[in-house]
């Protein structure tokens, strides 16, 4: 049996624990995109397909049809998560930001009494945001 | 071993399998196979990341507790547990970074602290973190308790590298193994067996998930285009494979009736 020196492996995780929490303060993502760099090819990847769904969507909400809005925001609900992979390492805090606006958008429309209003807030909200990482189509 | 002549323990044979290459082949996949399992209950069958998350913890308690029951090691439960921790200790990390908005350079640090605590505690107790000698409950649950925070910490560190390096998945497989050829090397030179094999344990889960997205992104995102159900199903299929074969090669005397999916 090999010899076994735990008490390095110990200390080997902890320095290792302690220089991530002690440059944890160091590293707040902050990326702003100017308007030059959104026009070029966008960071991100192209986000037209997710562009098209939210579109849809809001023109749904407008004529009042919530239910198939809501139907319709499940297809990017499972595009958006199956290409995460792929396109939050390009963009982290682009993605974070669409993420955390398609969850408001998402629990807007998912509400038991969904408010016309809070959806089309937030899903131009989300377009918005998209506009901006994407670039518009 | 002198250990298993002592008393109690006499009665309990090693709970844990032996470190071999279908042991990391295993391992590998069911990091896959737990994330993209755990995505499709929260999106696809719509049951949300809280009611999932939920559901896995359920499940993990009562793989654990039917793990903990056998006196010896199964494969079949064995695995299952690993797949259950998998999914969770993954969950744990994921609730903390979205729900939470907790940093990922915390919840690394905090993780490798917790892994620390646990492997200092262990040896405090056991005078021993060896994974050969596994044959009291309180020392399996030192070994359950150890393999959650690595995978909370492979997750955590992994999404760190992923969103702080811009670390996409095609990078991510050859750095990730990289890594593990350089831990494998280490092993081989002589480097402490117990260290090596839980970096190895820690650095697989990333591994894990950058191979299953190299598999399931589209082609027009540098992937291989299965998607990500195809891609758990393969997985799914060698995973059982293996540990069927496992479990032929394992199978005692007395145990012919537990074996599952033995194919004659």
């Amino acid at each position: 049996m090999k010899k076994l020196k735990p008490v390095h492996a110990i200390f080997l995780l902890s320095t290792f624990g302690v220089v991530s929490l002690g440059v944890a303060p160091l590293f707040r993502p902050l990326e702003i995109v100017t308007p030059a760099e959104a026009a070029s090819i966008p960071k991100i990847g192209d986000l037209s397909s997710y562009r098209k769904i939210v579109v849809d969507t809001a023109s749904m909400v407008e004529k009042g049809d919530l239910v198939r809005a809501k139907i319709r925001i499940k297809d990017l609900e499972i595009s958006w998560d199956e290409a995460e992979p792929s396109l939050k390492p390009r963009s982290p805090a682009e993605w974070h930001t669409i993420d955390k606006a398609i969850d408001r958008a998402l629990s807007n429309l998912r509400a038991s009494d969904p408010d016309a209003a809070a959806c089309n807030q937030s899903l131009s909200e989300l377009l918005q945001l998209m506009d901006v990482a994407g670039g518009k189509p | 071993m002198n250990h298993l002549t002592s008393g109690k323990t006499a009665a309990m044979l090693n709970k844990v399998p032996a470190v071999t290459r279908t042991f990391w082949i295993i391992k590998i996949m069911s990091t896959t196979v737990g994330e993209t399992g755990a995505d499709f209950l929260a999106v696809h069958v719509g049951l949300g990341t809280a009611m999932t998350g939920g559901i896995m913890v359920v499940l993990l308690i009562a793989g654990l507790l039917v793990q903990l029951r056998m006196r010896r090691y199964l494969p079949w439960i064995y695995w299952l547990t690993v797949v259950l921790v998998s999914v969770v200790g993954t969950q744990i990390t994921d609730a903390l970074t979205d729900r939470l908005d907790i940093s990922l350079f915390v919840s690394t640090g905090v993780f490798a602290l917790l892994l620390a605590t646990t492997f200092a505690i262990w040896y405090w107790r056991e005078r021993t973190l060896s994974i050969h000698t596994i044959v009291t409950t309180r020392r399996e649950l030192f070994y359950w308790a150890a393999i959650l925070f690595t995978f909370a910490l492979g997750t955590a560190a992994g999404d760190l590298a992923t969103e702080s390096l811009n670390l996409g998945f095609n990078l991510g497989v050859m750095v990730f193994s990289a890594a593990l050829v350089a831990v494998m090397a280490a092993y081989y030179m002589g480097v402490n067996a117990v260290l090596t094999f839980w970096l190895a344990y820690i650095l697989t889960r990333p591994l894990g998930a950058s191979l299953g997205d190299l598999l399931s992104q589209s082609r027009a995102n540098g992937g291989a285009g299965l998607g990500t159900i195809q891609t758990s199903v393969v997985f799914l299929v060698v995973i059982v494979s293996l540990v069927a074969l496992l479990s032929l090669a394992n199978r005692g005397p007395k145990l012919k009736a537990e074996i599952v999916n033995g194919d004659k």
